[in-house]
């Protein structure tokens, strides 16, 4: 008697994604698990994550919860392990950022501590993720998108910790990605542009900002983003509310 | 600005309902309402090529329409689904309605997927500040469907189904579009002739259409968002735009989708060879340069195309024209008349 071997069911695409519970990051993550994504949703606080898995997993797919820090050596390394399952990766998206102090402070008043730690989540992490998973994303030819802002390149007052950092993130994706060519890993940033969301509010407390779009504005473009070749994409920095979305020939 | 300010009285009655050809007229026999700095003239649109002048460039859209309205079953019954616009391999955009003269919104539920025949979509979420339109996946070839079950996308103001090739053009090239590029409709192989002979140039862009829904647009205080289309400005065309300007002669559009492919294709002096998707909005804020004229259909009132016409020849130009158009019971809509709206100073 001969034993079928079981059927080898289609390869699931699979995502690993930063401050998944709140914001950008859950709209990201609806949209990602409704293209049928297997999905690591990573955030610090449980409880919101928990309730953005819970409405992620309505579409059918795996969803892995870790909760933690991005610039924990624990978290990724947890990330990490739990890619391991998998066959390789196919997109990262490094959505988890610090703001800074709320209300912002003129530069020099910010504490070099405040700096620090800007730095390490918005530029460290972000990088420290893309080493770890690196084998993992060449398996599959996998897409790195990195969050920027239009702080990078605004000089806005208030903005300069965050501004400088996603500066410096916006340079290490455009490195990354000539360095990673050859392994077939496409890096890409995207500046969101100004949204409704808890951080926005946190830089104007007290402010009102509902002239701001809520970020599933954005979607469009993601789901535009998710579908281009690789090769096209790689290298840019796309506007996700500008008029025109393409390769810049 | 808001969609009050683009309000005007069109009675009831002046849709065209089904093609000119079932009303008796060849396609190039359409009425045709040209508006320059002299007001309106009136014509029939065969006699374009004489209203151009050797040299002009007509700029077309050689996108061909898809068999884009599909039968499916769900959660909700039997409706169907218009599919707008494809995201990437699996991702669409599309449009579930109740039936040709019934729009949505139909419910949906993620974990419920719609099948049309070995299809499933799978819902995923509406489409932002878009509620009728949701981004599905697919599982199975969403082209294959059209081809076997898929029809034309047609509204209740269209008095019976027609064939697909009621819905191409004689531009019709490359399949994409959700609904027909129609400005491109009236043109016919004489047309065509007497252009060549005229020493009037004709060039491709490409922009795929999305469905228009035109029952569900005029509605809310503000023009509803627009989502964005796939487009292509070849090299060529970029360069022949460029040479005809240069020349001092005119660059006129045929349609509203190649204005905005033109215009995304701006670079800020000239039209550059561009691709991608784009969501431009036009209109007085954001005025047209890259064409002198435009050969389009009339529009509903309180719509993004009723703007993008304001901001190629202005309000006043546009209203005195329309007055006229209703006045003489012009046809609006994929079937019906033509108009060539000459910006200030170009006609």
């Amino acid at each position: 008697m001969t034993v079928p071997s079981p059927e080898p069911g289609p390869v699931r695409r699979t995502a690993v994604l930063t401050g998944a519970s709140r914001g950008l990051g859950r709209v990201v993550a609806g949209l990602l698990a409704g293209e049928g994504y297997d999905l690591i949703v990573v955030a610090r606080e449980p409880a919101p994550l928990a309730e953005l898995a819970q409405h992620a997993r309505r579409f059918g797919g795996e969803v892995v919860e870790v909760v933690g820090d991005v610039s924990d050596r624990r978290t990724r390394n947890e990330v990490r392990a739990r890619t391991g399952r998998w066959g390789g990766l196919d997109l990262l998206v490094n959505n988890a950022s610090e703001l800074g102090p709320s209300p912002l402070p003129p530069l020099l008043q910010l504490s070099m501590d405040s700096l620090d730690r800007v730095f390490r989540v918005n530029v460290a992490a972000p990088l420290a993720l893309v080493q770890e998973l690196a084998p993992a994303l060449a398996r599959r030819r996998g897409l790195v998108v990195n969050v920027s802002s239009d702080a990078a390149r605004g000089g806005y007052p208030g903005w300069g910790a965050y501004g400088a950092s996603k500066a410096a993130l916006d340079l290490v994706s455009l490195t990354l990605a000539h360095e990673l060519e050859a392994a077939g890993i496409a890096v890409v940033a995207v500046d969101p542009g100004d949204m409704r969301t808890a951080m926005h509010q946190a830089a104007y407390p007290g402010q009102d900002i509902s002239d701001r779009p809520l970020p599933d504005v954005t979607l469009p473009f993601w789901a535009w983003l998710l579908g281009r070749p690789h090769a096209e994409v790689t290298g840019q920095r796309y506007l996700a509310q500008s008029d025109h979305w393409g390769a810049g020939r | 600005m808001s969609a009050r300010s683009y309000e005007f009285d069109r009675p009831r009655g002046l849709e065209a309902r089904a093609p000119p050809e079932s009303r008796g007229l060849a396609r190039d026999e359409v009425r045709f309402l040209v508006t320059d700095d002299g007001g309106s003239t009136h014509h029939r649109f065969r006699e374009l090529p004489d209203l151009l002048a050797p040299g002009d460039l007509l700029v077309v859209n050689a996108s061909a329409t898809l068999p884009a309205s599909l039968p499916v079953r769900g959660d909700a019954g039997e409706f169907l689904l218009n599919v707008s616009t494809q995201y990437g391999d699996a991702v669409w955009l599309a449009e579930p309605r109740f039936g040709v003269g019934s729009p949505g919104p139909v419910p949906l539920d993620p974990a419920a997927p719609l099948s049309s025949g070995a299809v499933q979509f799978h819902p995923i979420g509406p489409f932002p500040g878009i509620e009728r339109l949701w981004f599905f996946r697919a599982d199975g070839s969403v082209p294959a469907a059209m081809t076997e079950r898929g029809r034309p996308i047609r509204y209740g103001y269209v008095d019976e189904a027609y064939p697909l090739a009621a819905y191409q053009t004689v531009f019709s090239r490359v399949p994409g579009s959700a609904e027909m590029p129609s400005a491109g409709r009236p043109f016919s192989a004489r047309v065509l002739d007497a252009l060549r002979d005229r020493g009037v140039g004709v060039a491709e862009v490409l922009l795929h259409t999305g469905v228009s829904s035109l029952e569900s647009e005029a509605g809310g205080a503000e023009l509803p968002p627009v989502y964005p289309e796939p487009f292509d400005v070849p090299r060529e065309t970029a360069e022949r735009i460029r040479a005809t300007r240069e020349a001092r002669h005119r660059v006129i559009a045929v349609g509203t989708t190649v204005l905005r492919a033109l215009e995304t294709a701006w670079d800020g002096c000239r039209v550059a060879p561009r691709s991608g998707f784009t969501r431009l909005v036009l209109g007085p804020g954001r005025p047209v340069r890259s064409v002198d004229g435009l050969v389009t259909g009339f529009h509903d009132p309180r719509t993004s195309h009723l703007a993008l016409l304001f901001g190629l020849a202005g309000e006043e130009r546009v209203r005195t024209a329309y007055s006229e158009a209703v006045e003489r019971r012009y046809l609006w809509h994929e079937f019906g008349d033509s108009h060539l709206l000459w910006r200030p100073g170009a006609g």
